[in-house]
């Protein structure tokens, strides 16, 4: 294997038949290009699908309310089912230990004006523990906290674009903001690991002040929740089905409404996406491994090919002594070097593809793709498995060829 | 050192048989120049072939230099051949790929010369065809004579007990065979056994002794006067 002579003697084969040697290795690098490319934009699909729930714990889940669907213990269908404050102790009691943060959600449109500068935004009320269930990043000041939610004070907690949109020179933390005509204190500024642009342009405030400001009412459009990060899967969807049937319960909906109650577990979601690009991964493995096998077959007919025209060759080989073994030796490690060959530069071309324009691509759907050391790893590994199926069969022809047939003149 | 007896050999073509060689019995010494001649078709290359071990013999028995050639594995036919026999051909059957130098220095390799040893004495059996200073052009590049000279010298580079020639002037005109003749000849004085097939009268007369092979028997064996090619050249 490590014998300077036969590398000499395939080099030499490979310098004298380049034609045949570029057919052979084009499609192993074809095959491998296209392989590393599939993983590539597989890994890029997953990177795009997770990256934009960055900003959210992954263990979180939101409650919403609806209409119910069925007639239940005594209502008519069509009852509006309206979450409020209680509702928010009522499930933090009954799972106290499951519960890590929980906040009740109030959205509303905003109209804003800091002196002469306008825009319309999002105002979302909520409790100081919103902070860790969004992940929200204050970036200067601080976040709503007891304090303001005891007082229903008018402050307010704005994401970093809006300061971008009404501020042009001013220090927005310490201002007052006109909110639909109110005007709150700015008292922290914040910012958002997701995509979503849009997320910057919310104003936090607290739910107290913002029930007050809406008609004294209890009202929440929404509750949003952790639970005990240490939960599994099984777990975890276990545990929304809990509370899904304790809130139906509450409201006195049927358990196999719909519409009513609706829990939305992330876990739930980042499992779909996680079997959907895993499933893309199996998908792309076998048409790879399908495009790498046609081009295995291709080497082998190439082979078979090349056995052909180095049949008078190979006589002459054996009728000076070489014995049937240094034949098979002499075919096999020419397909395999050249599998090998071929099968790194598609490899190369494909990793240099995805590392020069990966970084670059960064949309919701799709976002740097790239392959990881173990598919480099292996796909190096197929690669010499199949140099080395891809050569067999031809080389055991090639050391078969009778000397007087491969000499005969005719 | 080469030793047949009543040797058999026919090919198989559909269900027909076609024997070839009807009972060959012949012995060669030690250093002798021999041609094996006989029309077109009446056996001398199957012959050759099954002295070079590159086919089997139906029957009859065939020793080399004391080893009895019978039933041998494909590996053991290889070192074999190696060991004892040199080829040369009608076609030459040069690597067009290799260059002088390389072609001549094959069978070497395949003895596990090393590769210092193996360029000096590749080196050394060209200069003996007088090619040294063709040593790096690829077959292509020389002309029949050449490439027959390159061939013998890739033969008699593996030092071998036999030299097998089939047809070696066949596809060279007069001068030029009488030239390769030369150099076969010179080999022989050397002191190496050598079989020539042909079916040119001259070319046998230059050899010691014609076997006259007809319709798969040896009709006629004879020691000749040998003519000396050198004096054509
Ligand atoms: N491999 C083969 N298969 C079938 N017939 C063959 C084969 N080799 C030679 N023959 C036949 O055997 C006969 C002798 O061939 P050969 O030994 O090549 O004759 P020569 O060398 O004297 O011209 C010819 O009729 C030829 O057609
Ligand atoms: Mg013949």
């Amino acid at each position: 294997m490590f014998d300077r002579d036969i590398w000499q003697e395939i080099f030499h084969s490979i310098k004298n038949n380049k034609l045949r040697t570029f057919l052979t290795g084009f499609s192993v690098a074809w095959a491998i290009f296209i392989l590393v490319m599939l993983l590539g934009s597989v890994n890029g699909m997953k990177n795009g699908f997770t990256g934009q729930f960055a900003d959210d714990a992954n263990n979180s889940i939101i409650i919403r309310t609806g209409s119910t669907s069925i007639a239940y213990a005594g209502f008519e269908a069509d009852r509006r089912i309206q979450l409020r404050n209680d509702d928010v102790e009522y499930i933090s009691k009954s799972f106290p230990k499951d519960v890590e943060y929980i906040t009740p959600i109030m959205n509303k449109g905003a109209s804003t004006r800091y002196k002469s500068e306008t825009g319309s935004y999002t105002i979302r009320a909520v409790n100081p523990e919103h902070l860790f269930i969004d992940k929200t990043k204050i970036t200067e000041g601080r976040y709503i906290n007891d304090n303001d939610l005891y007082k229903s004070a008018k402050v307010a907690v704005i994401g970093k674009r809006i300061v971008e949109d009404l501020y042009k020179k001013d220090s927005a933390l310490g201002s007052f903001l006109e909110v639909n005509g109110l005007p709150f204190k700015v008292v922290g500024i914040f910012e958002e690991d997701g995509r979503d642009d849009n997320a910057e342009r919310t104003i936090f405030a607290p739910i107290t002040t913002m029930q007050r400001i809406y008609g004294q009412t209890d009202e929440v459009n929404q509750i949003s929740l952790t639970y005990n990060p240490n939960f599994d899967l099984t777990e975890a969807l276990n545990f929304s089905e809990r509370i899904e049937n304790l809130l139906k319960r509450r409201h006195k909906v049927a358990p196999d409404d719909q519409a009513a109650v609706r829990v939305f577990n992330y876990a739930q979601f980042f499992s779909d996406i996680s079997n959907f690009t895993s499933g893309m991964g199996m998908m792309s493995i076998i048409v790879g491994a399908l495009i790498l096998l046609a081009g295995v077959v291709g080497i082998g007919n190439i082979m078979v090919f090349i056995i052909k025209e180095r049949t008078k060759e190979i006589g002459v080989r054996k009728a000076l002594g070489a014995k049937p073994w240094q034949i098979i030796k002499l075919v096999l490690l020419e397909s395999v070097f050249t599998t090998v060959l071929a099968g790194f530069l598609g490899m190369l071309f494909a990793s240099l593809i995805l590392a020069a324009i990966g970084p670059n691509i960064d949309t919701p759907a799709f976002s740097n793709p790239s392959v990881s050391i173990s598919t480099v790893l292996t796909a190096t590994i197929i690669l010499v498995v199949s140099g080395v199926l891809a050569g067999l069969i031809p080389s055991i022809k090639a050391a078969n060829v009778k000397p007087i047939v491969a000499l005969s003149d005719k | 050192m080469i030793e047949i007896k009543d040797l058999h050999k026919s090919y198989k073509m559909g269900s027909n048989s076609l024997h070839v060689l009807k009972g060959i019995n012949f012995t060669v010494e030690d250093g002798e120049l021999v041609a094996i001649m006989g029309s077109s078709g009446s056996g001398k290359s199957t012959l050759l072939n099954i002295l070079g071990m590159l086919d089997g013999a139906d029957s009859g028995e065939y020793t080399l230099d004391g080893v009895p050639i019978k039933n041998l594995s494909e590996t053991k036919a290889a070192e074999y051949r190696n060991k004892f026999l040199g080829f040369v051909f009608q076609s030459f059957n040069l690597i067009n790929y290799k260059s002088a130098l390389e072609n001549v220095a094959l069978p070497l390799y395949y003895q596990k010369v090393p590769r210092k040893e193996r360029q000096e004495k590749a080196m050394q059996y060209l200069d003996r065809v007088g090619l040294k200073p063709w040593a790096n052009h690829l077959p292509s590049e020389l002309s029949g004579g050449q490439k027959q000279r390159v061939a013998i010298a890739r033969a008699m580079a593996a030092e071998p007990k036999v030299l097998l020639a089939d047809e070696p002037t066949g596809a060279l005109d007069s001068t030029t065979s009488y030239e390769v003749m030369d150099l076969i000849q010179k080999i022989n004085d050397d002191g190496n056994t050598i079989l020539v097939v042909t079916h040119e009268e001259d070319i046998a007369h230059m050899c010691k002794r014609i076997v006259h092979l007809k319709d798969g028997i040896i009709v006629e064996d004879k020691k000749i006067e040998q003519v000396r090619a050198g004096q054509y050249v």
